[in-house]
């Protein structure tokens, strides 16, 4: 069956096929994003006290990227408008000759602006933020003595009542309060399901999360000693000992020395450097062992970071043997200003560490997923108005009008429906 | 948009609208970030205001942006939204029962005729409405053709009353 192209409305349907079309599409969409947003719901209310971080969320800057998508949503209806009275193109200078071609084109700077926004700064910036979790409640409670004792002091005569003071210490009252709190409940409240007990079970079990960035770290430096070779693997000692020279063992007689009586190959070199020699060597027949010499201090905000890259073992030791980590919510005055408070932790004391990315947590998991979908159909119809606004686009137009001002009307209502699904998002995600 | 309301001033006054609906958009955004920025309240009155604002918009948004004002009287489109409507509530409701943990209520056992008839909703009902509207739409409507030249004409006109 082949339906036929009607730019004017069927009597039957009251609507040209292509609209038709576009509505059908939405239906599916609603069901796409209805399920998605379903799933948010049934998990954010299934979620443990203490576990939803939506309180981490910049509700400015989500307002901000809300307004640049109604205003697309806006600009979009408008060249619409003008092209249905016939004015493809006005001046730029003036405002009210403006026609389909700078409506839309201003449409498609505020879909990129939106896109900015979120892959430039939203995203990266959480990407650089880390959650640690510790081993040992005894350990969590003396870097929050050490991280917010100065925080606490400060804002003593907002923390501080007779009843509790003489329970809790002010670094303690300060973490609830300033990052607990906002980040995990609404309100304070001491009443069962309340902020105040969730927060003093994460206290007192040490699952507490110590939330900042990495300013620093103190990365390995790693010997390369070869053990031994077998010749059964298959390689020819010449070119066992080639593979030697290759990776930096000197001269030809240095390195037949090293197969037959083991040695030092690398002297402090890097994780990667070092890793991917001991992959050659083991599969050139060679018996490796890789141990750290020492380590070298590193000033650098790392991405992703995950607990294996901090706690992979190392003949015995750690990759990474601390970190610098500047507390979110603290503040530390150098030189008369004012800074985060940085506090060292060594990694063995870290149970779990890990950036806002989805993996972090069910609450990330989700939100990535629904803005990442939300950001993808901005960026389809990105595609479809610059298609729109060039030569093969428009030539549409030159053909047909009604045609192209169709097919102008069934890409805004699919852009209505992307501002539509942000207008949902944005409550759900950055207020709920 | 049918014919009727292809009138250059229907064209001014939708464009009046557009601009208000614009406002509202952004005055409800300002809004919601004020009540939640000014108050502090527990997560379900936080949930059912921002929710209802959320509503407004997008009612305004469906409303005038997507001409659904003028468009709800072709029942095309509102018996599309009308299924998807219960497509949806049918396949949320299996969700829930499937996940069995959320609500209280999704404890029970659930009689047999709920999943038959949410099945049938979330199947037959869009499936047979494709199936309807591809055999429509594969004839042609006889009375499109010869309207067709009409409007043609009467755009040049008006462009020659623009200039």
């Amino acid at each position: 069956m082949e339906i036929p192209y009607t730019v004017k409305s069927r009597p039957d349907t009251g609507l040209y096929n292509g609209k038709l079309g576009i509505w059908l599409f939405l239906a599916s969409e609603v069901m796409l994003f209805g399920a998605l947003f379903s799933s948010y719901v049934l998990l954010r209310v299934g979620a443990a006290d203490g576990t939803w971080s939506m309180g981490l969320m910049d509700v400015v800057v989500g307002a901000g990227n809300t307004m640049v998508l109604i205003a697309s949503s806006m600009f979009v209806v408008l060249a619409w408008a003008q092209l249905k009275q016939g004015n493809l193109s006005g001046r730029w200078g003036s405002l009210r000759s403006w026609g389909y071609i700078q409506w839309k084109w201003a449409t498609v700077a505020c879909a990129v602006l939106f896109l900015i926004v979120k892959w430039s700064y939203e995203w990266p910036s959480k990407f650089v933020h880390y959650d640690v979790w510790f081993k040992n409640p005894t350990v969590l409670h003396e870097k929050i003595e050490e991280g917010y004792g100065h925080d606490g002091e400060l804002n003593k005569a907002e923390l501080w009542s007779e009843e509790k003071s003489k329970k809790f210490s002010l670094a303690r009252l300060y973490i609830e309060k300033e990052i607990y709190v906002e980040r995990f409940f609404k309100t304070y409240s001491e009443e069962d399901g309340g902020s105040h007990k969730a927060f003093s079970k994460a206290w007192d079990n040490g699952s507490l999360a110590l939330s900042g960035h990495i300013n620093g770290y103190e990365e390995a430096q790693i010997n390369v000693q070869v053990t031994g070779w077998k010749s059964g693997s298959g390689v020819s000692e010449t070119s066992a000992e080639k593979l030697l020279v290759e990776l930096g063992a000197g001269d030809i007689d240095a390195a037949k020395n090293l197969r037959s009586q083991g040695g030092s190959l690398l002297e402090k070199v890097g994780y990667d450097v070092a890793k991917r020699s001991e992959y050659k060597l083991a599969k050139a027949g060679f018996s490796v062992v890789l141990s750290v010499a020492g380590y070298q201090a590193v000033e650098a905000h790392p991405y992703f970071w995950r607990t294996p890259r901090i706690n992979e073992d190392i003949g015995g030791q750690p990759r990474v043997k601390s970190i610098k980590f500047a507390l979110d919510a603290s503040h530390h005055e150098v030189d008369g200003e004012t800074h985060h408070k940085e506090i060292v932790i060594n990694t063995d004391d870290v149970k779990r560490l890990n950036s806002y990315e989805p993996k972090h947590s069910t609450f990330f998991g989700i939100y990535y997923t629904i803005t990442g979908l939300h950001a993808a159909h901005v960026f389809g119809g990105i595609i479809v108005m610059l298609y729109n606004l060039l030569p093969i686009g428009l030539a549409t137009w030159h053909r047909d009008r009604e045609q192209f001002a169709n097919r102008i009307e069934t890409f805004g209502l699919f852009w209505h429906f992307v501002d539509l699904v942000w207008i949902f998002l944005f409550p759900i995600l950055y207020i709920l | 948009m049918s014919d009727t309301h292809d009138s250059p001033n229907f064209i001014q006054y939708l464009i009046k609208l557009f601009y208000m609906v614009g406002g509202v958009l952004v005055v409800g955004t300002l809004i919601t970030v004020l009540i939640d920025v000014m108050f502090s309240m527990s997560l379900g009155l936080a949930a059912i205001i921002g929710l209802s604002i959320a509503l407004v918009k997008a009612s305004f948004v469906v409303a005038i942006f997507m001409h659904y004002k003028w468009d709800k009287k072709l029942i095309m489109i509102t018996w599309t939204m009308i299924i998807t409507f219960f497509f949806f509530a049918g396949m949320m409701g299996l969700i829930m029962w499937a996940e069995g943990d959320i609500p209280e209520w999704g404890r029970e056992e659930v009689p047999t005729i709920w999943p038959v008839l949410a099945a049938f909703l979330g199947f037959l009902l869009p499936a047979s409405f494709t199936v309807f509207t591809v055999k429509m739409l594969s004839q042609p409507a006889d009375t499109v053709v010869e309207s067709t030249p009409k409007p043609k004409a009467k755009r040049v006109a008006r462009k020659k009353k623009s200039d």
